[in-house]
Formats: structure tokens, sequence, C-alpha cells
């Protein structure tokens, strides 16, 4: 998967996840966007982050040694691309 | 007989600040000294009637009224109800036998939280003041010490954070209510140096650049299981404080704080105990605890021969560690709120075309667990839109944390070995 491939499907399952959760997205989101502003709550990103788990088959935030969480949707989608490559290398 | 609450604080310097919150009239801020609180509370007091000395309920309205109430009861009536919020129906009052006027108003209050029982209804559990303050800690540094109230306070975990701020003769800053950033904000404007949350609260805060920026010399974690991961990046952030997570048996009124960095606790407790507190580990996994006095008789059905409490809570042993799991009963814990499973089962099987579902835990990084379900239709049901209509009825009569994320419909649903229904964790 390329990164533009996953920037786009990160950001489709937000928009869907912050549907079923019943947030309102702060559109549009952008990768300045600060992930606590967004408008999505901690429910509806533990439901990102789930949902994201079985579309990629790995969620980053349970590998992590040392919790490291992000700050803009940059920084998210950021993450997910560093254990992808570490996922694909496996 | 230990002291009443009041006359704990009194020790304290006068001037000393007790409360910080910002006016929701005009956003400025207002600070409550202790000498102003044990003057509130002495007034309070001699307004009480003899009808009141027996039960009282104290509804939450304001941070310094709830507190004044707290200073003014305990040692006086026989029980404080502790009313949790409007949504929420407060459970009927048993009546508890009082002092008399002719009594000296010394005895010792029961205090009463509503909690969530087995089956979702809340009822309430009462605690003595040495139990809820089983945890707190009064050495010298702490008078110096700024606690931020991340919690309501009629809740286990916000009653407890008041309660280590005024026995420690610290100051307490108000960040009930409002978003992240905002109670970040406040909890950095008033000087907070400890904090006392959730995981899951913690994982929120560590989402913003401003908690890394706060002073703190005391950081708590209560109330859901604390990971390594979470412990570990705490750590590394605030290298200097001391770090603690709590395991605590509301029901039951009795627990135990950890800080060697550590997930779960160390394996010696089950040998050595802890303090004054016994453990136990069964072949079934799960924790048992004896405490110095008996449990209640609301306990009874978990209590063995030896006055061991089943916890309910589901461990695992390692060979320096005892491991929390989740809880044996099957109750889902989203990010502090407690979740049965039953009572989302029930309103699934509300929907016309379902004939079973089966609703459990599945582990999240971010909220500790969430809630999922699996769902069988009933032979003809045309199952199209069966999916839709079983999310817009829970949508409808479920609080957000209660409705499942996901609705897998199966042709059959999985039993465990022992023929029931599999509630295991996964």
């Amino acid at each position: 998967m390329t990164e533009t491939n996953l920037h786009h499907q990160i950001k489709t399952c937000l928009q869907q996840v912050a549907q079923l959760a019943n947030c309102q997205l702060t559109e549009p989101v952008t990768d300045d966007t600060v992930l606590l502003q967004s408008g999505l709550d901690s429910l509806g990103f533990a439901m990102l982050v789930a949902q994201l788990d079985e579309e990629l088959g790995f969620d980053p935030f349970s590998e992590m040694e040392i919790a490291i969480y992000p700050r803009t949707f940059a920084d998210f989608v950021g993450i997910y691309q560093q254990y992808l490559a570490r996922h694909a290398g496996e | 007989m230990a002291p009443c609450l009041l006359d704990r604080i009194k020790k304290h310097p006068g001037a000393a600040i007790a409360l910080q919150y910002c006016d929701p009239a005009d956003g400025s801020v207002i600070r409550i000294s202790y000498q102003q609180l044990t003057t509130a509370a002495q007034l309070k007091r001699q307004q009480i009637s003899q009808h009141d000395q027996q039960n009282i309920a104290l509804p939450y309205r304001q941070l310094t009224d709830f507190i004044v109430s707290l200073l003014a009861y305990d040692g006086i009536c026989a029980a404080l109800y502790l009313l949790p919020d409007q949504d929420t129906t407060a459970p009927a009052m048993p009546s508890v036998a009082g002092a008399t006027a002719a009594e000296p108003p010394n005895i010792e209050s029961s205090w009463y939280l509503a909690t969530s029982g087995t089956t979702g209804t809340p009822k309430w559990i009462g605690h003595s003041l040495a139990q809820l303050t089983k945890t707190v800690t009064c050495k010298a540094a702490s008078s110096q010490l700024c606690w931020g109230l991340v919690y309501q306070p009629f809740r286990f975990a916000g009653l407890q954070v008041v309660l280590q701020s005024l026995l420690s003769g610290a100051s307490l800053i108000d960040a009930t209510t409002g978003a992240i950033e905002q109670r970040l904000g406040v909890l950095l404007q008033g000087g907070v140096t400890a904090l006392s949350a959730t995981p899951s609260l913690w994982r929120q805060f560590l989402f913003s650049s401003k908690l890394t920026v706060l002073p703190l010399q005391q950081l708590t974690l209560g109330g859901e299981i604390a990971d390594q991961s979470l412990i570990s990046r705490l750590k590394q952030l605030f290298p200097q404080a001391q770090l603690r997570h709590i395991y605590a048996s509301t029901e039951a009124g009795v627990g135990f704080a950890v800080s060697d960095g550590h997930a779960g606790f160390p394996r010696r407790y089950l040998e050595q105990g802890y303090y004054d507190l016994q453990l136990k580990v069964d072949a079934q996994q799960h924790l048992w605890l004896k405490g110095p006095a008996p449990f209640g008789p609301e306990l009874a059905g978990r209590v063995d021969a030896d006055g061991f409490l089943d916890t309910e809570d589901l461990v695992e042993l390692t060979a320096e560690r005892v491991l929390f799991l989740g809880r044996a009963s099957g109750v889902i814990n989203v990010g502090g709120n407690k979740v049965h499973p039953e009572q989302v089962e029930q309103v699934i099987l509300q929907v016309p075309g379902v004939a079973a579902c089966r609703v459990y835990g599945k582990s999240s990084s971010i909220l500790g667990q969430l809630v999922v379900s699996q769902l069988v239709a009933t032979p003809d049901t045309d199952t199209t839109d069966l999916v839709a209509r079983v999310s817009q009825h829970c949508q409808q009569q479920l609080q957000r944390h209660q409705i499942p994320i996901k609705f897998q419909l199966m042709a059959a649903l999985p039993l465990a070995g022992s023929g029931k229904q599999a509630r295991t964790v996964e």
C-alpha cells in the first residue's frame, strides 16, 4: 500500500466512524487538525483504532512498548505508516 | 474511634487554600481557605435537625457546598448518601438508626455511594471513612501538593481525590467539566502537581502537548487496568514524579497502591500480604482479598470460610507479578464505565427478527475495552436491514459507551465448554 492510499483509507475510516459514533467532525480534517479538536471524542477515537485494526490487521497502540499518542491527524497517519512498514517487512 | 473528617482537617493552617475553581458565571478564580471551610461546616452543623442526624441525602450542586456538607455531617449523621447525577435514578435509601439529640454528636458515619449492580440498576454501597481513606497518604510533603479533580466528587474516583486533598492539607483544583484541552488548561493555570485519573483519561491527556508541561509530582492511575506501555510513557515524561496505580474493589471498600513502575502487583503480596490486607488466587484465577474487618452482610455470598472475598477479578500469574485480566462476570469496562452485557443483550433481543445474541468485551488500546456483539436471526427473517435496525434500536435505548461498535451476524452463537453462553474477554 502506498502512503497516499493509507492516508486516504484512514481519512475515509475517520469519517465513517465519526458518523457511527455520533461525533460531529470539524471539517475539513487536514494534516494539521489537532485530534482533540477534531470533534472525535475518546469513544470515537477508540472505535477508529479498532476499525483500522480490522482493515489493516494491526493496532500500533497495542504494540508500543512505551505508548506515544499523536497530536495531529498527520502524526496519527505517520504512526500507521511506520507500523505498516514494519508489518510489511515481517 | 477515628476522629471525624472536620476534626481531621482542623489541624491544617487556616489560611492555606483548600479549593480553587472558576466561577461559571464570570470565569473569575475563586479560592476557599481551610478556615473558610471549617467555619462554614460548623455553621451548617448547628442547623442540623434531629431527623437529619439519621440519614442525610447530599445532592451535588457545587463543589464548595458539597465539601462543606461532608465536613458538617460526617461524625454527626449515621448515614451520608452521596446522590449521583440527575440522569441516574437514586436507589431507595435504607434507613439507618442514628444518634438521638441526647447523644454526643460523635459517631462513625457510613458513607453511601451509588454503584452499578449486576443488573445495571444502581445500588447503595456503604463505606466507613477509614475504608475510603485507605490509600490516602499524609506525608509532610503532601500538604504542598495541588490536586486536580477530574471526576465528579460523588463518584468513588472523585471522592478519593477530594479526601486525599483535604486530609493531607493540599489544594484542590476543580477540572471536572469541559473538553480535554480546556480541562488541561484549568489544571495548568491552577498549578496542579498531583493528578489521579483512569488509564483511559491519562491516554486522552497524552494526546495533548499540554500534559507534558504540567509540573506533576504525583500521578495516580485507577478504576481500570493500568497497562505497562502507559505506565512506561508516564514514567518517561515525569521521571522525578511518584507514579502509582491503585487497585480498589469499590464494593468491598478495600484496595492497595502499587508504585514500582510495573503493571499488576508483586507476586510476593500473595505470601506476605499488603499491610493489613491478605490476598490469594484460586484455581479459576479469581483474586480473593481479606481485610482487617469482616465484609458486610451484602457480600456474604462471596466470602469463603476463611473470611476472604471473591473480588471476581481475573488475574494471571507470572514469575514475578500478578496481572489483571478483567472481570470474571464478563462486565465490560469501557474507559472506566462499566457495561453489563446482559443489559445490552436484553435491548438487542427486543428487535423483531433477533433470535439470539451475545455481547462481550473486545480489548481496546485506547479505552481498555469496547462492546461488540454477535447475533443470530430468526428463520425467515430478511437479514438485509437487520443489523441497521438493531443498531438504530441500541442508539435509542442505550448510552453511547454501551452500544456495541460492531454487530456480527452469525449462523449460531459459540458456546463455552460449560454449555453456557461464552463470556470470555477477547
